[in-house]
């Protein structure tokens, strides 16, 4: 390929490569291009010639967004809360408090339920981990390590092992030995690398894989034996706070939200984001998937939380009250996807009919930011984690009547 | 120099992240959408099913719970 000979009016640093040569000056749609001759060759070869150019692909994407908005307004046909008007409303729930975890020196910042229903690890802003009897309230384990604000951890499936990171951009897996004068700090292994802190972490459906969110916009798969990165999940433009893994077998997909605003649905094997939804008006702190694994609900700094159908493909329901105005950090789902529970950072934390839209109870107790909920995997508990430094434990149960 | 520089760098990125972006809402919408009933309705289906198995909707018998509280109750 040669170079066609032509007159240059002006040289410079060619637009798009940057390199000081002749400039042809040519007009796409009436803007005005400078590429030097070689990047002129490469935008006619990478098809180009109907004539892309910034404003072009910002005129289309504007008219996709459009197109998009009017098509998941045709499909509102009506609201969530109306179809469940036909539905009982709920009786008082006696949710109460039954235990209070005390061990923690400083704020809990995340925790996390074992399968087998009764353990649960937790960590702190000091660096401390706390493996937790549910039952028993002993701490079996106590992990301290040498980063502060470990702001995520996870039991594995096989309850051997948790993993947890942090403001050390990494994200480490501890095997859990039953030896209790075992340094488990020493046994910890370092498995994903961030550039930024690690907000959230989950193993997938073994102990083999872990998934992790992070401050530098990305989250990311890896392998837990060799450290490799196996899928990188890009799209967000700002830090990602959360994430969650659909509850299906078979599904590979996982949804996360972030400090953009949005909450993306990943595909795990591609690295695609199939879906995008974007209707929080800040941060989005936490998402989680409802039961079936066909709706996702999520809590903000805008003191709402959201809930999404996937196949309807836009927002269904919002929570939010007049008198609830400071954001809501944490949700999670009941058994049976009826109740959200949310903890917002007024120290509540407030029980949501999904279905309504209403607010069926208010639980206090807590002295600080409730910073995570999460109900047991059989649905008979619910654990909140605070800045106060402590966890309680809530069950529902009827007295009966003999 | 070097701000100049750094701006046309930066304008054959915004190029490409505005490439990305209209391929991502070609694929987006193009995709198969749900009617909200439907959807509600099949929600709604979901909790029903699984109501009386939800302990903290229906909770469940005082001797079942392993949280229970040992010393005997007082009536308030």
């Amino acid at each position: 390929m040669c170079d066609q000979t032509f007159v240059a009016a002006t040289f410079g640093p060619c637009e798009n490569c940057s390199t000081p040569s002749p400039l042809i000056n040519i007009y796409i749609k009436s803007e005005p291009i400078n590429y030097c001759s070689l990047c002129v060759e490469m935008m006619a070869c990478q098809g180009l010639q109907k004539g892309e150019s910034l404003v072009s692909l910002k005129r289309e994407s504007e008219s996709l967004k459009k197109k998009l908005e009017e098509e998941r307004k045709k499909l509102c046909d009506v609201e969530l809360n109306q179809v469940a008007e036909k539905i009982e409303v709920l009786g008082a729930l006696s949710i109460k408090t039954r235990r209070v975890l005390k061990g923690h020196g400083n704020k809990v910042l995340c925790m996390d339920w074992c399968k087998d229903k009764r353990r649960l690890v937790s960590s702190s802003q000091d660096g401390k981990l706390i493996v937790w009897d549910a039952f028993t309230l002993n701490k079996e384990h106590g992990v301290s390590l040498p980063c502060t604000w470990i702001m995520t951890c996870a039991y594995a499936p096989s309850g051997c092992a948790v993993a947890c990171g942090g403001l050390d951009n990494k994200c480490s897996v501890i095997p859990l030995s039953m030896d209790r004068n075992e340094n488990l700090a020493a046994k910890k292994k370092s498995v994903a690398m961030h550039t930024n802190y690690v907000s959230g972490c989950t193993f997938t459906n073994s102990d083999m894989q872990l998934l992790t969110s992070s401050g530098d916009g990305t989250c990311a798969l890896w392998d837990v034996e060799s450290g490799q990165l196996l899928q990188s999940f890009h799209g967000h433009t700002a830090d990602v706070l959360s994430l969650d893994l659909a509850p299906s077998e078979t599904g590979n997909t996982f949804v996360s939200g972030g400090c953009d605003m949005k909450a993306n649905v990943w595909d795990m094997r591609s690295g695609q984001n199939i879906q995008s939804f974007e209707s929080h008006e800040s941060d989005i702190n936490c998402v989680k998937y409802y039961p079936s694994g066909d709706a996702f609900a999520s809590a903000s700094d805008d003191a709402t939380c959201r809930f999404y159908d996937l196949r309807a493909d836009r927002e269904v329901a919002v929570y939010q009250k007049d008198s609830i105005v400071f954001g809501a950090s944490t949700v999670d789902f009941s058994l049976s996807g009826r109740l959200l529970f949310a903890g917002y950072n007024d120290y509540t934390i407030n029980v949501w009919d999904v279905l309504k839209g209403t607010r069926a109870s208010i639980l206090f107790g807590h002295e600080n930011r409730v910073s995570r909920v999460r109900v047991s995997p059989d649905g008979t508990a619910l654990c909140s984690a605070s800045w106060d430094n402590t966890l309680r434990w809530a069950t529902d149960f009827v007295t009966e009547n003999k | 120099m070097d701000n100049g520089m750094s701006s046309k760098t930066h304008n054959a990125n915004s190029i490409l992240l505005a490439r990305r972006t209209v391929l991502q809402l070609r694929t987006e919408a193009s995709r198969e959408r749900m009617k909200v009933s439907k959807a509600s309705a099949d929600l709604m289906n979901y909790c029903t099913e699984h109501a009386m198995a939800d302990p903290l909707l229906v909770g469940f018998p005082t001797s079942d719970n392993p949280f229970k509280d040992k010393k005997p109750c007082t009536i308030l």
